[in-house]
């Protein structure tokens, strides 16, 4: 009987314990969520109220609008989409497409190209951005779209991920296909690429999710402010010496409600992204 | 028969080619570039030839503080972060799998930071940490003192532990679920046998799901270490808007500075290099370990 009043001692502790921490993990997005909808001076008061009866719209106007009235915000949002869109477009076709090459074909050298391409797991792009830099200014792909999309386009992990979904996809399906007198590319594009969705939207996700998120890349690449991307403007933003508390705080709740929406909607691709990327193994 | 799989492999080569183009151009490339740059002086913008300068960017590095300065800020950043992270993302996760209720909603609440992106984190964080911020308040209450201000961005300390708190905060919940997944992935079997054979729920805890859980330990410990040697975002952010650099200039930021604000190309080639090879010896030892460590049942 003492043993039971133990346990559940213990079991309340660890409730109190779990539900403390997410008390702390889930507080900085309650204050970024509140602190949008309030003044500033209700921002920088001392304890933060957490429920203010104003409902302060502006802070989301003043964020769009910017400190300079050019509506810069509302521009690097879109460069936002258009550059992460297109990349992930670009990498979940090139990913599967690489993948199922090298989990559905035997041709010379195909172990030493899958090692070649896992071994390119091994170059942080930290390490290679200034070179990479100095090439994309070469091809004449700096400020532009082209410059910030073309050298994300792929990478091992996406490649290895497919290919290890492709790699138990049932062969009678592909020679059905092939007697049936379907293309080598008909096959990939009608077949293969439909019945990989689950792979792909986790690819998808996480490829979005990582552009949504760049800050270094476009840093070196863009000049033009036309050509942000959000993480510039909001890092510019918050530097400048005008900018209201609220506002910032606006700015932040607009870049994330893309992903946020996408998480609630999909969020056990998100899990299972994370979850893949630990179980990696050949 | 033999001119089909023939046509096959010709098939397979050509699904493979705009890959390994890819990598070559935009990884190999770069990075031999990198390698052949750490032995020149190159400005930026200057027309000028790259001149070849030997081992000479090499030698400034090690005999330059602004370069140990990075590297001591780097593995300050590193140990301080991913140590944290391993210990208490195995914590959460265990207990979370203890849960029978509300499990998925831990999972949800815990990982929700990672969703944010690098920026918008720093951007939160950045207000919290103002004299009047919900940082200070926080601090103000643990130790009962009143108002004090633990000057997060300008105190050399506070400000580390201010970019270890971000990071910590933003990562703690993805390799939660990293752990959550190894944890499932054994089998329950193996626990009804131990708890059969007498072992109480510590027991079972530190013989069977510890011991079983190692290669994800090891696996979370190496890829925190070194997502944590690249860290960028923080240290640039909280930079621009008017953090002291030097305690926080870990060596991406010090990479970027160098070529950029610098223009000095050969000599952030050389530092690129130093990194490439502390990142490359940790990713040899996670291949080495998610290889060899293979648990079966």
């Amino acid at each position: 009987m003492k043993k039971i009043g133990f346990s559940i001692i213990i079991d309340i502790f660890i409730w109190f314990f779990l539900i403390g921490f997410a008390i702390i993990v889930l507080a900085p997005l309650l204050f970024m969520f509140t602190a949008s909808i309030m003044p500033a001076e209700e921002i920088m008061k001392v304890p933060y109220p957490w429920i203010s009866n104003t409902f302060h719209w502006q802070n989301f106007w003043k964020a769009l609008k910017g400190n300079d009235g050019n509506f810069l915000f509302v521009r690097t949002i879109i460069n936002s989409f258009i550059v992460a869109s297109l990349t992930t477009l670009g990498t979940i076709f090139l990913s599967s497409m690489a993948g199922y090459g090298l989990a559905k074909f035997r041709f010379k050298g195909r172990m030493l190209v899958l090692m070649l391409i896992l071994s390119t797991m091994m170059i942080p792009f930290e390490a290679i951005m200034i070179p990479l830099y100095l090439i994309v200014t070469k091809m004449g792909l700096q400020d532009s779209y082209a410059g910030l999309i073309v050298p994300l386009l792929l990478n091992a992990f996406g490649i290895f991920m497919m290919r290890q979904y492709l790699i138990t996809f049932p062969e009678e399906l592909l020679d059905a296909a092939r007697i049936d007198g379907a293309t080598e590319f008909g096959i990939f594009w009608k077949v293969i690429f439909p019945n990989s969705l689950p792979a792909i939207t986790t690819l998808a996700i996480l490829t979005f999710r990582a552009q949504w998120d760049n800050l270094i890349w476009p840093l070196l690449v863009v000049q033009t402010p036309e050509k942000k991307t959000i993480p510039l403007f909001i890092i510019q933003f918050a530097s400048e010496k005008y900018t209201d508390e609220g506002a910032l705080m606006a700015a932040a709740v607009i870049a994330s409600i893309p992903m946020l929406i996408l998480f609630f909607k999909l969020s056990k691709y998100f899990l299972s992204g994370a979850e893949l990327f630990a179980a990696r193994k050949d | 028969m033999k001119s089909l799989e023939k046509k096959k492999a010709v098939w397979g080569f050509i699904f493979v080619l705009p890959a390994i183009l890819f990598f070559i151009i935009f990884n190999f490339y770069p990075m031999s570039y990198a390698f052949w740059f750490s032995f020149f002086k190159k400005n930026l913008i200057s027309l000028r030839p790259p001149k070849f300068v030997g081992f000479q960017n090499y030698i400034y590095l090690f005999q330059s503080d602004s370069f140990w300065n990075s590297v001591k800020a780097t593995g300050i950043f590193a140990l301080g972060t991913f140590v944290p992270i391993v210990i208490f993302s195995l914590l959460f996760a265990v207990l979370i799998s203890s849960r029978k209720r509300f499990q998925k909603f831990l999972q949800l609440a815990y990982y929700s930071p990672a969703v944010l992106s690098s920026v918008v984190a720093a951007t939160i964080w950045f207000l919290m940490f103002q004299p009047y911020g919900l940082a200070n308040q926080f601090l103000n209450f643990i130790f009962n003192t009143n108002n004090i201000d633990y000057k997060w961005l300008s105190n050399e300390k506070m400000l580390i532990l201010a970019t270890i708190i971000v990071y910590f905060w933003k990562y703690v919940g993805y390799y939660t679920i990293i752990f959550i997944a190894g944890i499932a992935s054994i089998p329950k079997s193996v626990h009804e046998a131990a708890i059969i054979d007498g072992a109480n729920k510590w027991q079972d805890f530190w013989y069977i799901t510890l011991p079983l859980l190692k290669p994800t330990t090891l696996l979370v410990s190496v890829m925190s270490m070194i997502q944590t040697l690249r860290t960028f975002s923080t240290q640039y952010f909280f930079v621009q808007s008017g953090a002291p650099i030097k305690p926080i200039e870990v060596i991406t930021l010090n990479i970027y500075n160098t070529a950029i604000r610098d223009m000095r190309i050969g000599r952030a080639s050389a530092m690129s290099i130093i990194l490439l090879l502390i990142i490359m010896f940790f990713t040899f030892i996670q291949f080495k370990i998610s290889k060899s460590d293979e648990i079966s049942y």
